[in-house]
């Protein structure tokens, strides 16, 4: 409205800016007085480094002619036995051979650089591919449990109560534990199938809830409707209640999965080298606690907010109908 | 085309059981339109519901075209397609476009193609004159027009039968009209109808009969003319003089 003042919010911004830089220099005094001296230099190569192979030749025989080639050079080999010549190609810093040098089978020529993938990339990958693994599941889990809860059956009504009441109670580091050393040493199951079968069924119970939640907030009226119609039990709950149910338990969903990316860290206890084993890993060769640390809580920060963007996304998606 | 007999429903609630439909008994010609009023609580509602079984009734029977609700080998499903039903508060599905909203239950439970189940939705919305609306969703419709398009949806399936459930108790006095428009048009094709209703004015002008119930049970069932000059039962006459 033209002419009506508003107070001015930049103040505001302002001291939030301001609190913000004094947590920065509050870390960055405490980390002075114990005399860190900060390596932020060692993290990269945990993402991804060069790796020096060593390439070596196939045959006997001697080196005929080095061509250079930029930073590199091809190395040609005469075979001894006569046949056609061999091409290797190295970098020239890492060359050990000269022209007219004999070499044996198997002798090393040079070195090549090549990119590898550090612990902190795979440990992230391994994070995200058991959280959406363990998630999908889970859905299914959940979405079978919470029809289950409102089943007229009282055996299945019970069998899910059951689920639902032991995982709620329970400590999921517990589960996770019992996962891997009591039912995964009778049923001999691989680290990872306990770890992703401990998420998912724990997940699986806190989404039964939300789902059951979200089908009983669907007006009695849409499934009479659909009744009269002719739908049957089952397809009245395919076609009118779920998709309406989904879309409101989208918000608390996306929670939940939220937090199993997180809680996926607690596999890292059964050995598997999520994002949180490599952090500790990495720890102990790199002397770099804090920076690590620091580093793994961005990256779980980093996959959680593209997660929430992406499921944002997807509930306007869905708004489009009110 | 529907006979109820000796049809009971009860309900309990807060410990003392409320006779919702007290043996009743009655019955609806093909093709003809039979208007059931009532004061609040009187249980209009439930004595339809129990018509298409979304209500399941105590004792009685309901025969809907020569099939036995009860019957231990009917297919409800199969009943419910025959039995068109218009509720109060529309409830159109608000994930579906008003198209789909009348394609759907033609799709899924009479199988038919896309095409077909298109051109069969578009001619019911023309005919309700709304099909300017079909690609909206229902929450951007007015109570009027969310009502034709639920009258649609339920055409859709060829229904022998269609009941209605105070269809426009729920609309703006403006838009009362159009629903009622659309409703005696269907009577004059030939639809048969169970309708409840407090548009005195439509069961005058429309009904074959008037049942007038109360606590449950059925106290008069005579034609309008008859019914709207000379009520027969007093509590009738009460009710009458309240709503005149
Ligand atoms: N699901 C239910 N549970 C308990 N009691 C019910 C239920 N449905 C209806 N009743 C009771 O049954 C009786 C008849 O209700 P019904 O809805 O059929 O009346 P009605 O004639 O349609 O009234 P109205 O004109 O207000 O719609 C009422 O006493 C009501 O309280
Ligand atoms: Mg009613």
């Amino acid at each position: 409205m033209p002419g009506k003042r508003h107070p001015a919010q930049w103040p505001w911004y302002g001291l939030l800016a301001l609190l913000l830089l004094g947590m920065v220099i509050a870390l960055w005094a405490a980390t002075q007085r114990v005399h860190y001296s900060w390596h932020w230099d060692r993290v990269p190569q945990y993402f991804l480094y060069q790796d020096e192979v060593l390439q070596s030749t196939p045959v006997a025989g001697t080196v005929a002619q080095i061509a250079a080639d930029g930073h590199d050079s091809r190395v040609e080999i005469a075979p001894a036995d006569g046949g056609r010549p061999t091409t290797i190609t190295v970098e020239t810093d890492t060359l050990k051979v000269k022209v007219g040098d004999a070499v044996a089978e198997e002798d090393d020529i040079g070195a090549v650089q090549q990119w590898r993938i550090g612990p902190l990339t795979m440990g992230l990958w391994v994070t995200i591919w058991i959280s959406f693994l363990s998630g999908f599941i889970g859905l299914v889990i959940g979405l079978i449990t919470g029809l289950c809860r409102i089943s007229k059956n009282p055996t299945l009504r019970g069998l899910a109560v059951f689920y639902i009441e032991l995982i709620r109670g329970t400590p999921l580091l517990v589960q996770i534990f019992i996962f891997y050393f009591f039912i995964g040493t009778v049923l001999d199951l691989d680290r990872i199938v306990a770890g992703v079968a401990a998420l998912a069924l724990f997940v699986g119970a806190y989404t039964a809830e939300i789902i059951r939640a979200g089908i009983q907030s669907i007006p009695k009226g849409q499934t009479e409707a659909a009744r009269s119609l002719g739908m049957s039990a089952a397809e009245t709950m395919i076609y009118i209640v779920l998709p309406q149910a989904f879309k409101r338990v989208l918000p608390p969903l996306a929670g939940q999965f939220i937090s199993l990316i997180k809680d996926s860290s607690l596999v890292s206890v059964i050995a598997i080298t999520d994002l949180t084993k490599s952090g500790r890993e990495i720890i102990t060769s790199s002397f770099a606690t804090f920076e690590i640390w620091f580093t793994v809580a961005l990256l779980y920060l980093l996959v959680t907010s593209v997660l929430s963007q992406l499921l944002f996304w997807l509930e306007r998606r869905f708004a489009r109908s009110d | 085309m529907i006979e109820a007999k000796q049809l009971v429903k009860t309900f309990v609630g807060r410990g003392h059981i409320v006779r919702a439909v007290d043996h009743v008994s009655t019955q609806v010609a093909k093709g003809e339109v039979v208007v059931i009023i009532g004061p609040s609580g009187s249980g209009k509602s439930t004595f339809l519901r129990c018509l298409n079984g979304l209500e399941e009734f105590d004792d009685g029977q309901v025969i809907i075209d020569g099939i036995d609700l009860t019957g231990s080998k009917t297919n409800l499903n199969a009943v419910r397609r025959e039995v068109g039903m218009v509720f109060q508060h529309f409830n159109l599905f608000p994930h579906k476009t008003v198209l789909e909203n009348v394609t759907l239950a033609q799709r899924v439970v009479r199988k038919r193609k896309l095409a077909e189940a298109n051109d069969k939705a578009m001619s019911l919305l023309t005919k309700v004159g709304i099909a300017e609306k079909a690609n909206e969703y229902p929450s951007r419709l007015s109570g009027g027009q969310q009502q034709r398009v639920a009258i649609a949806r339920a055409l859709a399936m060829d229904p022998k039968v269609m009941l209605f459930d105070e269809p426009t108790s729920a609309l703006d006095p403006e838009m009362v009209g159009e629903v009622l428009d659309v409703m005696k048009q269907l009577a004059r094709e030939g639809m048969t109808m169970a309708v409840v209703t407090h548009e005195m004015g439509f069961a005058r002008e429309v009904a074959d009969r008037v049942i007038f119930m109360d606590a449950g049970r059925i106290l008069e069932d005579a034609p309008p003319t008859e019914f709207f000059t000379a009520p027969k039962d007093p509590r009738a006459q009460v009710f009458l003089k309240q709503v005149l």
